[in-house]
């Protein structure tokens, strides 16, 4: 399914951004939005939060 | 020694419970959490799950649920229901209109109260409806006790989305003058989502779904973003003018007219006759669900005259059609509010009472493609109660928190953490050879997901050699097939003819002109090759986006060290 005439140098080439994020609210409840809320309160990334 | 063991007992029984309360209008449930982590609701000491929001006096006496509820008819104005929707506001801003029928309320100091007997030779005694929601409370409270043989000391409550600031603090005020302490307040539409993934093992698939909280005195829906596990509500819309007390009086006019004709007297003039007659028609409706034809049979409704009659399911939707219609149009409404398609629905779920009429559930069923999935008893086997779903989802959250600090949850309360950055288009991997191919998008992270979040697929190689791997953003559009055209002439005649009976015949034909959600590449944000990859090698991408809106990319042949990482910066 991939194809393309390759022109770049590196391996990898950025073209640009995503359209800019909208902020709303999440619902307070259920067990990701508490892992959610912990990962923000410890300031912890995903990865970080998976070792724990 | 000896003594020891029934110690330990006693200390285990006492360790206090935190349950789910719904707290409606018409009606209230209880719920626990069992140790095996099954929400369950919790039958009062009638036998009732569904335990009417009604609270009676009589020779002292304070009556509850059910048998406050028969009050309706021989001690109407001293029985308090529909009382929950005035909490937290002033006299003004109530809507009396359900009470009319029980004790009224008064205005206390520009707040409303009951004024109610609760003793026979005392003054009528003024009653905030603070007092009435404390009283109601505990008792529901004491039957989860009695049952589950623990103290109650706190509970997580359903409210409804647009319950202010006020309504909540005054709920959280009569609770605690109950002795209950309210962990959190919850919404219910997002309770009754949490209901059906708690069946899912809380691995939720990310999906868009409308709730349909079809109440007594009100409708509510919401659509619920479900991404990630965690929900976003996207739109809510309310009509407190609809509900199942629009088809109790349906049934009431129905058997009045039946009831006219034979005995030339109306039971609707009749204060207690019509109390007695809407019960019963309530009572018809309930059986209505379950079966195709209901008997009502009331003793002396009116004059002296007993009341005999049947109804079958297929009449009372008839008379009922004008609601079904409202109902159908309320949820249409509140998709085009969420500036959603109803091809954007994934699932329909169905929760409050009046949701056990088959009718609603099909007639829903009916707006969307097939394959929406409507959870509702009439559409789906495996579906839940919708009577049920609050209170399980407020049960199963407090089986969640119960172990947090109050000053956590009111933490993650907060703005600060529940205010998320959500994505407006979804990221993906192009995997159709030109980026104008609408079909060959692979999402990875759908419109509205929280930020961060992260999102993972593989895909097959189909050929030997390099790979590049290109990671868009797309939107979702609406792909339009029309019907051929052929008849359109023939039908243009007729319109002029007949109206309404072309009108219905062009409704047909549309339906026959094909609707498809497509996704449209926007742009392409990176692009990555790998190098040497071997036909049927799989090959695995995954994005990670940031909250600042900066993303991650990695593509990685599965069980190699071959693989290329890159950065996209968030735009400025």
């Amino acid at each position: 399914p991939f194809s393309g005439e390759w022109t770049h140098d590196s391996a990898f080439v950025a073209h640009g951004s995503i359209t800019a994020p909208v902020n709303r609210k999440l619902e307070p409840l259920g067990p990701h939005f508490l892992a959610h809320a912990r990962r923000k309160r410890h300031n912890r990334t995903f990865s970080e939060d998976d070792r724990i | 020694m000896s003594e020891n063991p029934e110690v330990n007992v006693a200390e285990a029984e006492a360790t206090p419970i935190t349950i789910g309360i719904s707290f409606g209008n018409s009606n209230s449930s209880i719920a626990f959490t069992s140790p095996d982590g099954k929400a369950e609701v919790i039958a009062n000491e009638d036998g009732d799950r569904q335990i009417p929001s009604v609270l009676s006096y009589l020779t002292g006496d304070e009556f509850h649920g059910q048998e406050a509820r028969n009050q309706l008819v021989r001690n109407a104005e001293n029985t308090v229901a529909y009382f929950r929707d005035f909490l937290g506001k002033s006299f003004a801003e109530i809507d009396p209109t359900h009470s009319h029928a029980s004790a009224h309320p008064v205005d206390a100091d520009g707040k409303p109260a009951f004024k109610v007997k609760e003793k026979d030779n005392a003054p009528a005694s003024t009653l905030s409806v603070n007092e009435i929601t404390s009283r109601h409370l505990r008792r529901l409270v004491t039957s989860a006790a009695d049952f589950l043989g623990k103290p109650v000391k706190s509970a997580v409550v359903t409210v409804p989305t647009d319950f202010s600031e006020a309504q909540r603090a005054a709920l959280i005020k009569s609770a605690k003058a109950a002795d209950l302490e309210i962990l959190q307040t919850i919404h219910e539409p997002v309770a009754a989502v949490l209901s059906y993934s708690a069946k899912e093992n809380h691995q939720p698939e990310d999906k868009t779904i409308l709730v349909c909280d079809l109440g007594g005195t009100r409708c509510d829906t919401a659509i619920v973003a479900v991404r990630g596990g965690m929900y976003t509500i996207l739109a809510t819309a309310h009509d407190y003018e609809l509900g199942g007390f629009k088809l109790d009086e349906v049934l009431v006019e129905h058997f009045a007219k039946e009831f006219i004709k034979k005995h030339k007297s109306d039971p609707r003039t009749n204060s207690r006759a019509l109390a007695k007659l809407k019960l019963e028609s309530e009572a018809v409706k309930r059986t209505l669900s379950i079966a195709t034809s209901a008997p009502l049979a009331v003793d002396s409704l009116h004059d002296g005259h007993d009341f005999h009659s049947t109804i079958n399911r297929l009449r009372f939707e008839m008379l009922s059609k004008k609601v079904f219609d409202d109902i159908v149009k309320l949820a249409e409404h509140t998709v085009q509010k969420a500036e959603l398609d109803l091809l954007d629905i994934d699932t329909v779920i169905l929760s409050g009472g009046t949701s056990h009429i088959p009718k609603i559930a099909t007639r829903l069923a009916q707006i969307f493609p097939v394959g929406t999935a409507i959870h509702a008893p009439a559409t789906d086997t495996a579906a839940l109660n919708p009577s049920e779903l609050s209170a399980k989802g407020a049960a199963i959250q407090a089986a969640l928190i119960q172990e947090f600090d109050t000053e956590d949850i009111h933490q993650s309360e907060h703005p600060g953490v529940t205010v998320a950055p959500h994505l407006a288009a979804a990221i993906g991997v192009v995997v159709s050879p030109s980026a104008d191919e609408a079909e060959g998008f692979h999402i990875l992270l759908h419109p509205s997901t929280a930020l961060p979040a992260r999102g993972k697929a593989e895909f097959t190689v189909s050929a030997d050699g390099d790979v590049v791997v290109k990671i868009a953003e797309a939107e979702r559009y609406i792909h339009v097939t029309k019907p051929e055209p052929v008849e359109k002439p023939a039908k243009e005649e007729k319109d002029e003819d007949e109206d309404e009976d072309s009108d219905e015949e062009s409704d047909e034909e549309e339906e026959e002109e094909k609707r498809e959600k497509k996704w449209k590449v926007k742009g392409v944000l990176a692009e990555a090759r790998l190098q040497g990859v071997k036909k049927e090698d799989k090959v695995e991408v995954t994005v990670n986006a940031a909250v600042d809106g900066g993303l991650n990319i990695a593509a990685r042949v599965v069980g190699t060290q071959n693989g290329v990482r890159g950065v996209i910066k968030p735009s400025a």
